[in-house]
Formats: structure tokens, C-alpha cells, sequence
């Protein structure tokens, strides 16, 4: 067969011009969707911008959640990105939390310094563990990680729940466990901010997925099993471990994300100490075309739109699903326009 | 017969077909009479497949014109070509496996009314397998049928749609010598009742046995148009490779070793969970090739899995050098020096996605020089991607293009590089040549050859008979999951191959014997 060279100076054009164009359509038709319920849509978009990087302690606030959505992003991403669909980096955050939380009630707390570190490591460790569940089973018996991956978040919310209820409950009236030492806090980088340490922790993670996936033998042996898993078996690579190993350090990530949460925001274990930073994870994944550095870039947008939609809900009283909304109808765009990119460079050359 | 004398069924005028920058097609004229064969004769990438995708509506070409029984047609899609009366067997069959033979030639077709005219079509489908001798049970589910009656299917298909002008593409690739004889006999009568035929092939002998007239392409031009009568294997060839072809090669004599593989009654499974290899027993001797021929599907993959440890055993040994390999891994074994090249090179031999590079050393990343600790050493890997390119002719702009921009041929001389780089004592190839052109066949022969002489072990698994007669120091057959006797080269012809392929055991006391259809 014949093949068609795409020049790469429109590709990458048309590339970079996509999510741009489908974030400005986004923006238009939530617009419409704003003036149906009886808001001024440039207002609003005036507070969304004012409320995310109006000011010191704004940016702070987009780059805290920026913190959940880039690790969690990562996580799905690098799952993603070697073909196993983790959809449970929600539930693998939430044991992230878990452990960070004990660890540093119990042993951690005690220690300066290095306490801080070892209730992340404890994080991790948690969070790959609840993901390997879904490794075992998908990588044993052929379990569709999909199903289990889903299950297991809502069991670990729960679970969230049953502690603080319980075993981890703090005296007093709230869900909520007791506040960790301050040893194990993560310490705030900007004076008048709550953007805490855990955002140079999910740079350095990007950095390091990157690294991984692409400059490692392990991430080389990752990807390949993900596009072709005959031909990386036929070739001497360990299928099975490698579904196994992409699920641990997926489940690791996301367990980092936990223990910010608990480290760097709450400083406690408490219900719902995630508004679903998981599930969005899965569109900044795919957005960030499972990239780090795409993955960083939307997550950084996203964080903007969170911090950004809560001035709105404060100022307009416009709900705060306007952003979830917004984000979805981004994810939309941008699938229709994927499609649209492909199909004109299939037609065009004449 | 007298081809020119009759009318014009199809003529193509200048078709050229760009894809980007590359004409696949480039000003091509082709003219078909009524009642002939008309061989189009090319290597793989020439344009043949191209210049029928035009033909049957799958393509729009960039210039030209095409006239059905004299009249100027654009052809939008298959379905517009059939209503032209042409028909198209593809390579690969478009049948759907658990559907039976009249619901196949009936799907897609318009019919009036709610329910499916089954007995009409029937009768239809009988009618036509009688007139043109085209056996096939209208009743029998696709799977439960073998190739060569699936082959049948898919011509009636093209027949119950009224075609008068039928395109076959590469249609003896599938087929054992007893079936390509009797789909001539039938290809034959069909012309002889008035249809034309265009038959797409890359091998000289059939076009030759076959044909009428022959059109020769090569990078997508014209390159000769002959009646076969006037013309030899020699020139055509010629023709189509564009200098003379190695016909015979002097393969030299070799002196055998010991034993490098043995098998002993070994017995596995297919994916399907039904028994594919039943006791199968058999060595290899370093510096011998040993042919195992067979139509596909008789459980060549499944032994090449076995020994390459992809599959597991219900049974049985295999040792390699006088080591047990049984249970090993297929790192495990690869390290002990067995080199493989899949049947299916574009989903198991290569990762389409990955560089040409990154699958030069698929099979070697993680060890040294091309990985330091845990990162991979980008330096190492493409200084070694360049020389393997350079070493092995692989044709690829560049070593970090995706393997999927390059041809066949080069994808099989990327997996061939890999594969005996290491000097392996084992090697087992699996359908080498499938699919290539002239010139990499060969390439691929010589370095078998090659690899003899340096005292490896070669188990050569093919449907080509050629291949496996011109290559093979022994030959054997594998006929539904047994090996039908272990004859020497010197003792074999075709028709004795034949038989064997039939599931006839041929060596001590010519005792018969034939397995039950799976």
C-alpha cells in the first residue's frame, strides 16, 4: 500500500489550534446556557476570570486544585497511555488519603522532617494497593479493569466514610478524623495562599511520568504491551506483569493526590475530601492526549475554571456545575474536533 | 482463442492515483476483452490492488477515465461497480464466519418484502455451482467449510450479483495445488460461458497456466502488455522486477550437525480450545533446513507458539541443544538462542506504532549496551538501528518513523534483522515470504541460506511449495495437527506433496490415514 506523508507544520497547527477553538466554542455555548437561566454571561465569565487568576491569592487557589487534577490527570494518563483503563483514580485518592492520614496519627507524626515524606510514601503505597486489585484481576484472570476499577471507587469512598464515622473519628460533632501533627503538614509556599508544597510534588511527578513512560526500559516495555500485546509477548516481555506494574504506579500517583488533599488542604481525613477530582482526571487525561505536558496544561485550565466558578457561586449565585458542565462540553468539542482533524487530512492531499 | 478480435468489456484510460505526494498509479491504460484472463502481473506495491480499488469504486482516481462496455462510468462505490456487473474476490474473504453459505451471498443484496428469499436463492446458488462446477452446500455454515470452499462462496457471491467482469486477487495464496487446479478448471468455464476475469497475481507460473493476456505494472506504470502465447516466465519476470530473476540458486551442500531441536510428542491446543498439534515428534539438525509444508491452519501456528514458548503443552518434550524448553518463558528461551519470525509480521512481528528503531530491539531493550540501569540508551539503540537498516536494505526514510509508514517487505527485513542478529542456533520462520515482493523473496531465501551455512537450525513452516522444495533439506507435511511422514528433499515432487497435503502419510509402508475434520 501507499502511504501519505501529513506535513507536519499543518498538523501541528491544526493540533494546537483544536483545543483552543473547542475551548472558545465551550465557552459560547455554556454561554447560552447561562443566559437560559437568567445570567448575564459576560458577568459571569468577568468573576470566572477574576476568581481564578485575579489576583495572589486566586492563582494560589487554581494551582491547589490544579495540585488534585495534575496528579490524578497522571495517573489516568500514564494508565491511559499504556492501555489499561483505570477509571478508579478517584477511589486510589481516596486510600492515598487513608493512608497518609494513619501513618501520620501513628508513626509519622513523631518524626520532623521526614515525617512529611513518609505519610506520601504511605499514600502511594496505599493507592497502589487498592489499584492492584484491579491489576491482579485483569492480569490473572482477565477481569476488565473498566468494571473493577469503577466498583472499587465507590467502595472506597465509602470506606472514607465508614473511618471517619468511626475508627478515625475525632471528638466532636463532624465526620471527620483528628488533625494530623504539624509535622507531617505539608508547608504553604506563599504567604496568604493555601497553595501548599504538594504543587512542586505533582511537578516533579509530571516530570517524572514523563521520564518513565518515555526514557525508561520499564515505561518502553509499559507502552508496548499496551499498543500490541502479542507482539511485545512474542518478543519476551512480561504481559501480565506489565498490566499489573501500570496499575501500581497509576494507583501510586493517584495516592499521592490523597495525601495532599489530607497534607497540604484538610490537614485531616474528612467525607468527601474529593469533589471528584478522579473523574476529571479521566478528560484531563484525555485532553492532555496522554502526554505529561498536555496533561499539565489542562489541569492547570481546569484548576482555573474550579477556583474560578466558586467566585460565581459566591458573587451570582450561579451553581458551581457550571464548571463541571464547561469542562464536559470542552472533552465533547475536542472529540468532534479530533475527529474533523483526522478526517480532512485523509481527503485534502491532492 | 483470439482475445482481439472480440469486444471491449472494460477499458482504463491513464488512471493516475496520488496519494500525497506518491503516484500509486501513473498513467496506466488496461484494456479487458470479453472471454479472457486476463493476468495483471506485479510485485507487491506496484499498483495492482490500487488500480482494482479504482476499478471497483473503493477509490476515486486523480486522472483518467473509465469506460464499462464502452461507455465512460465514474464509479463511486462497490455497490455502483456491481450494478456495472463487476465483481471483486478479495484476498482476504468478507465472509462472516457463523452465518451459512446463502445467508453470505445474500447479505447486502436488496430483496422485496419482509422475509429473506431463502429457497430461491438457494436453488440459485446450486444452479450456478452446477454450471460453472463450483461445489459448495448452500446449507453449511462458513466455519464448518474449508478455504478453498469459502473461495467458492465469495466468486458465487460475485456470480448471483449478474457480474460479467470478475477480479480475483491473489486468489491461489490460500488454495493447496489439488484446489489451484480445480479453481482454473472453473475459471476456465466461466470464460468460455462469456465472463471476463482480471487475476491478480505475483507468481509467473500461474499467469503462464492460466492466463490469456498479461498487463505488467511496476512502480505503478505499464511496463508490458503481452499475450501470454508470445511470451515466457523469463520475460516476464524481467518485466516485472526489471532485470533477470534468480530462478535456481545453488544453495550449496552443508554437513549436518547434531541434533539442535527435537520434539517428542508434543500436543497443544488452539485458541479455540480444540486439540491443534497431536503428538508431534521431529528434529532439526544444525545446518539443515527442515520444510514443514501444509495448508495453513492445520497447526503450523501452534507449533511455532509451542516452541517458541507463547503457547503451553498438554504434552510432550522439547529440547533445544539438550536442554529442556518445555516450561521455559519465551524470554527464557530467546536467550537460549531460538529466533522466530511470526506468520502475521504486521500484528505479532511488529509494533506498528513503534519507530522502526524501538522495534529493531524489541527483543533486546533491557540489556546492555541499550539500556543503563533503568533508562534506555537512545545513542546505542539508533546507532544499532543504523546499521541493521544499512546491513539488511531496509527502505525507511528515516530509523524513527513508525513501522506502520513502511511496506511489507521492509517490515519483514526489520523483524528478520532482529530476529538473526544475534546469531540464533534455532531458527523458525513462519510463512516468510507472504505477501512479499520478488526481490525481498529473495533476500529472504539468501539469508536463510545464509544462516545454514553458518550452522543454525532452520524449521521452515509455509504454504509455498516452491519455497519449501527450493529451500528444504527435509521435508514434511503437517496435515490437521499431524505430520504426514519425514521424507528427504531428494525424494519428493509436488504431486507427492500434494498427497500429503491431502493427509496421506507418506513415508514406511505408505500407510493411509486421515484425521477427522476439526
Amino acid at each position: 500500500m501507499s502511504l501519505s506523508f501529513a506535513k507536519p507544520t499543518t498538523r501541528t497547527i491544526i493540533r494546537t489550534l483544536i483545543p483552543i477553538g473547542t475551548a472558545l466554542l465551550a465557552f459560547v455555548v455554556t454561554g447560552f446556557l447561562l443566559l437560559a437561566g437568567g445570567f448575564d454571561p459576560l458577568e459571569a465569565y468577568g468573576l470566572l476570570l477574576k476568581g481564578s487568576v485575579g489576583g495572589v491569592r486566586e492563582v494560589g487557589e487554581t494551582l491547589v486544585r490544579t495540585t488534585s487534577l495534575l496528579l490524578t490527570g497522571l495517573a489516568v494518563g500514564f494508565a491511559f497511555r499504556c492501555r489499561v483503563w483505570n477509571i478508579g483514580a478517584e477511589g486510589q485518592l481516596y486510600f492515598g488519603a487513608i493512608g497518609a492520614v494513619v501513618i501520620a496519627l501513628t508513626v509519622a507524626g513523631q518524626i520532623p522532617v521526614f515525617g512529611v515524606i513518609i505519610a506520601i510514601i504511605f499514600a502511594m503505597i496505599f493507592g497502589a494497593g487498592w489499584a492492584a486489585i484491579a491489576g491482579v484481576l485483569k492480569s490473572r484472570l482477565g477481569v476488565n479493569e473498566i468494571i473493577v476499577t469503577v466498583m472499587l471507587n465507590f467502595i472506597a469512598i465509602l470506606f472514607v466514610d465508614f473511618l471517619v464515622h468511626g475508627a478515625l473519628k475525632a471528638p466532636g460533632f463532624e465526620p471527620q478524623s483528628a488533625l494530623i501533627p504539624l509535622t507531617s503538614q505539608l508547608p504553604i509556599l506563599i504567604e496568604g495562599t493555601r497553595l501548599h508544597a504538594g504543587f512542586l510534588v505533582a511537578i516533579a511527578a509530571a516530570v517524572l511520568i514523563y521520564l518513565i513512560l518515555f526514557k525508561t526500559k520499564t515505561g518502553f516495555s509499559l507502552r508496548a504491551t499496551g499498543v500490541n500485546p502479542k507482539a511485545s509477548g512474542y518478543a519476551g516481555i512480561n504481559v501480565k506483569r506489565s498490566i499489573l506494574l501500570t496499575l501500581l504506579i497509576s494507583g501510586a500517583v493517584a495516592g499521592i493526590a490523597g495525601a495532599c488533599l489530607v497534607q497540604g488542604v484538610n490537614d485531616r481525613l474528612l467525607v468527601g475530601i474529593s469533589p471528584g477530582y478522579g473523574f476529571i482526571a479521566i478528560i484531563i487525561a484525555l485532553l492532555g492526549r496522554e502526554h505529561p505536558l498536555g496533561i499539565t496544561f489542562v489541569a492547570i485550565f481546569f484548576g482555573a475554571l474550579m477556583s474560578g466558578a466558586n467566585l460565581m457561586y459566591q458573587t451570582m449565585g450561579i451553581p458551581v456545575a457550571i464548571a463541571e458542565t464547561l469542562q464536559a462540553l470542552v472533552l465533547i468539542f475536542a472529540l468532534v474536533g479530533e475527529f474533523f482533524a483526522r478526517w480532512k487530512f485523509k481527503e485534502a492531499p491532492k | 482463442m483470439a482475445p482481439d478480435s472480440k469486444s471491449k468489456v472494460l477499458e482504463m484510460k491513464g488512471i493516475t492515483k496520488k496519494f500525497g505526494d506518491l503516484s500509486a498509479n501513473n498513467n496506466v491504460d488496461f484494456e479487458l476483452f470479453r472471454g479472457e484472463i486476463h493476468g495483471l502481473l506485479g510485485e507487491n506495491g506496484a499498483g495492482k490492488s490500487t488500480l482494482m480499488n479504482v476499478l471497483y469504486g473503493l477509490y476515486q482516481p486523480t486522472h483518467g477515465e473509465i469506460h464499462v462496455q464502452g461507455k465512460r462510468e465514474i464509479i463511486k462505490s462497490p455497490l455502483e461497480a456491481i450494478d456495472l456487473g463487476i465483481g471483486m474476490v478479495h484476498q482476504h474473504f468478507m465472509l462472516t464466519q457463523t452465518h451459512t453459505v446463502t445467508e453470505n451471498v445474500l447479505l447486502g443484496l436488496k430483496s422485496k418484502g419482509f422475509f429473506l428469499p431463502f429457497d430461491s436463492a438457494e436453488k440459485k446458488i446450486m444452479d450456478l455451482s452446477k454450471k460453472y462446477g463450483l461445489q459448495v452446500n448452500p446449507k453449511a455454515k462458513i466455519w464448518q467449510i474449508s478455504v478453498g470452499e469459502q473461495q467458492r462462496v465469495e466468486i458465487i457471491k460475485a456470480l448471483y450479483r449478474d457480474v460479467d467482469i470478475l477480479i480475483l486477487d491473489e486468489p491461489t495464496s490460500v488454495l493447496s495445488p489439488q484446489e489451484v487446479n480445480s479453481l482454473f478448471a472453473t475459471l476456465k468455464s466461466m470464460v468460455d460461458q462469456g465472463l471476463s476475469i482480471i487475476f491478480i497475481t505475483h507468481k509467473l507460473d500461474e499467469v503462464m497456466q492460466v492466463s490469456d493476456r498479461v498487463t505488467v505494472l511496476r512502480d505503478g506504470k505499464v511496463v508490458g502488455k503481452v499475450k501470454t502465447l508470445d511470451t515466457n516466465k523469463e520475460e516476464l519476470a524481467n518485466m516485472m522486477v526489471g532485470r533477470p530473476l534468480i530462478t535456481s540458486f545453488e544453495k550449496g551442500s552443508v554437513e549436518a550437525t547434531k541434533n539442535i531441536l527435537e520434539i517428542k510428542n508434543v500436543r497443544a491446543k488452539n485458541d479455540r480450545n480444540l486439540i491443534a498439534l497431536k503428538d508431534i515428534s521431529l528434529d532439526v539438525k544444525g545446518g539443515e533446513i527442515l520444510g514443514i509444508a501444509g495448508v495453513d491452519g492445520n497447526g503450523q501456528s501452534e507449533l511455532a507458539e509451542v516452541l517458541t514458548g507463547i503457547r503451553k503443552t498438554l504434552g510432550g518434550k522439547i529440547i533445544l541443544d539438550g536442554k529442556d524448553i518445555t516450561k521455559l518463558s519465551t524470554q527464557a528461551i530467546r536467550n537460549l538462542g531460538v529466533a522466530y519470525t511470526p506468520e502475521d509480521r504486521m500484528n505479532v512481528g511488529i509494533i506498528l506504532e513503534y519507530s522502526v528503531s524501538e522495534n529493531l530491539v524489541l527483543d533486546k531493550f533491557s540489556s546492555s549496551p541499550f539500556s543503563k540501569g533503568l533508562f534506555m540508551n537512545q545513542s546505542e539503540i539508533d546507532k544499532y538501528a543504523k546499521k541493521l537498516v544499512s546491513d539488511f536494505g531496509i527502505r525507511t526514510p528515516s530509523i524513527n518513523v513508525p513501522a506502520k509508514q513502511l511496506s511489507g517487505g521492509n517490515l519483514q527485513k526489520i523483524v528478520l534483522a532482529r530476529e538473526l542478529s544475534s546469531n540464533p542456533k534455532l531458527i523458525i520462520v513462519h510463512n516468510p515470504t507472504n505477501g512479499l515482493d520478488v526481490g525481498a523473496i529473495e533476500y529472504v531465501h539468501q539469508t536463510l541460506i545464509e544462516n545454514r551455512k553458518k550452522g543454525a537450525a532452520i524449521l521452515l513452516i509455509s504454504t509455498e511449495l516452491e519455497e519449501i522444495l527450493s529451500l528444504s533439506d527435509r521435508i514434511t507435511v503437517l496435515y490437521e495437527g499431524e505430520l504426514m511422514g519425514m521424507v528427504p528433499r531428494a525424494e519428493v515432487d509436488i504431486e507427492k506433496m500434494g498427497l500429503m497435503m491431502g493427509g496421506s502419510k507418506l513415508d514406511s509402508n505408505s500407510q493411509e490415514s486421515k484425521g477427522e475434520r476439526r
